[in-house]
């Protein structure tokens, strides 16, 4: 259990330290990501002062986390390709496992900072109100990060070779990804007030119901997929 | 074996239509096209579950065969679950008037499409060598079936404008329904074993050509 904890950490610190040094990936994240939320306002227009603009902020959002951890994601496994890191990282006495859990974490960390810095920006550029509801914004934002970058961190390190490196990454996770996405934007529909608490009907995101269920399906597929990616990865690593 | 195999499948979809144009008429004709919606849509999931099984195996003991019959199911579920949604859509315009609404089942059967269609994707664009490749698409068969209950839960249990079972009103509609299921199967089954084989023989001729 120390020898995982010390693995844990080492890989987790490197990978943020060579970031930090480096600013490869963070600076392209947050500009896309603001590119991502102007662009959506900018096509918005019409809808600022009706109920239009909290559908369209929350949609911004979502595609522009979900673009940006494409980068990090991408980013983790490529950055080992260079001078063969990846053969030293699999020869340290570790468990594959642990060096999945370690990159993930990593990715967690790169998303949530791009997060704190592009969401303010979403809630003013759309003028979005969570009615004092941080912790619940907090909570939803911090699931649906840790799902996005699940699949993700596991797939960056299967597509690393390839040619089309991005873009089959990108429609690897995202087909994954759709079905978390429907609770995930129906909780930022609730807390931007573009929907009520409770809802019922035939809709796609009328099946979700509430705002507690949207949130308890979000942890559901959060603990699926970084228990099943966690226990996939050392196939998807190997020779 | 398999000739006979594909002449049942074909014989039984030829009643079902004939039951299905005569006798098990449903009211409104754009209804009939029941009887090719929920056959289709029973074998892109059962493909899906093929594929899983096929992908499971390959990763537990890492014999070729496993992986031919995952791409092979994969492949196959791709044209049900196409069929499934046109007819799907089809229907709705009929019956509704709209071609797609963002209703669960619909959503999910979308959802099923998206994933075969990558699946066939990443089949053809990893370059590393087959092994690998294999193993790759492997785990994303399995994480993929992870969204496959959804699919089924949506289908059977939410509320929806899509009714999970009609009420027929003669015996002859069942059967027509039953006789359509069962064709179907077995030309998915068909399709699966005949795939896998051309796969197979594939692979042979690859490796007497370039040892």
């Amino acid at each position: 259990m120390k020898d995982f904890w010390l693995g844990l950490r080492a890989i987790v610190i490197k990978d943020i330290v060579v970031e930090l040094r480096a600013k490869q990936v963070l600076p392209t994240m947050i500009v896309l990501g603001m590119l991502i939320v102007f662009i959506l306002r900018m096509a918005s227009e019409s809808s600022s002062t009706s109920a239009g603009a909290p559908v369209m902020g929350a949609a911004a959002l979502w595609i522009a986390f979900l673009f940006s951890g494409l980068l990090a994601q991408e980013r983790s496994f490529a950055a080992e390709q260079q001078n063969g890191c990846i053969d030293g990282l699999l020869l340290a006495p570790l468990d594959p496992g642990t060096i999945y859990l370690a990159k993930l974490v990593a990715n967690v960390v790169m998303l949530s900072i791009f997060e704190l810095i592009v969401v303010p920006i979403g809630l003013i550029s759309f003028d979005l109100h969570v009615g004092g509801r941080w912790p619940q914004l907090l909570a939803v934002l911090l699931l649906g990060n840790l799902g996005i970058s699940s699949v993700g961190t596991l797939f960056s390190a299967a597509v690393q070779l390839t040619r089309t490196r991005g873009s089959l990454l990108s429609i690897v996770v995202l087909v994954i990804l759709m079905p978390m996405l429907i609770p995930a934007s129906f909780a930022l529909l609730v807390l931007f007030g573009a929907m009520p608490e409770q809802v019922g009907g035939t809709g796609s995101l009328a099946f979700v119901g509430s705002f507690r269920a949207a949130l308890g399906y979000l942890l559901a597929f959060d603990a699926v997929f970084v228990v099943a990616c966690w226990l996939l990865f050392p196939v998807v690593i190997q020779e | 074996m398999r000739r006979l195999l594909f002449a049942l499948a074909i014989g039984l979809l030829m009643v079902s239509t004939y039951l299905g144009l005569t006798t098990g008429q449903i009211a409104p004709v754009q209804r009939n096209i029941l009887y090719a919606h929920v056959p289709n849509a029973v074998c892109a999931l059962l493909c899906f579950v093929v594929l899983l099984i096929a992908s499971i195996g390959y990763l537990g003991n890492g014999r070729q065969g496993w992986d031919l019959v995952a791409i092979a199911s994969a492949e196959a579920g791709f044209v049900f679950a196409t069929i499934l949604n046109a007819t799907g859509m089809i229907f709705s315009r009929a019956e509704w008037n709209i071609w797609w609404t963002p209703s669960p089942r619909l959503v999910s059967s979308a959802i099923l499409w998206f994933l075969y269609a990558v699946y066939l994707i990443l089949r053809v664009s990893l370059p590393g060598s087959r092994h690998r490749n294999a193993r790759i698409c492997a785990v994303f068969g399995i994480i993929a079936f992870l969204d496959v209950p959804l699919v089924f839960i949506s289908a059977r249990f939410l509320p929806d404008i899509h009714r999970p079972n009609f009420s027929f009103d003669s015996g002859w509609q069942t059967a027509a329904l039953m006789l359509g299921m069962a064709g179907t199967v077995l030309l998915a089954g068909g399709l699966i074993w005949l795939r896998t084989s051309l796969l197979h023989s594939n692979l042979k001729l690859e490796e007497e050509l370039f040892p």
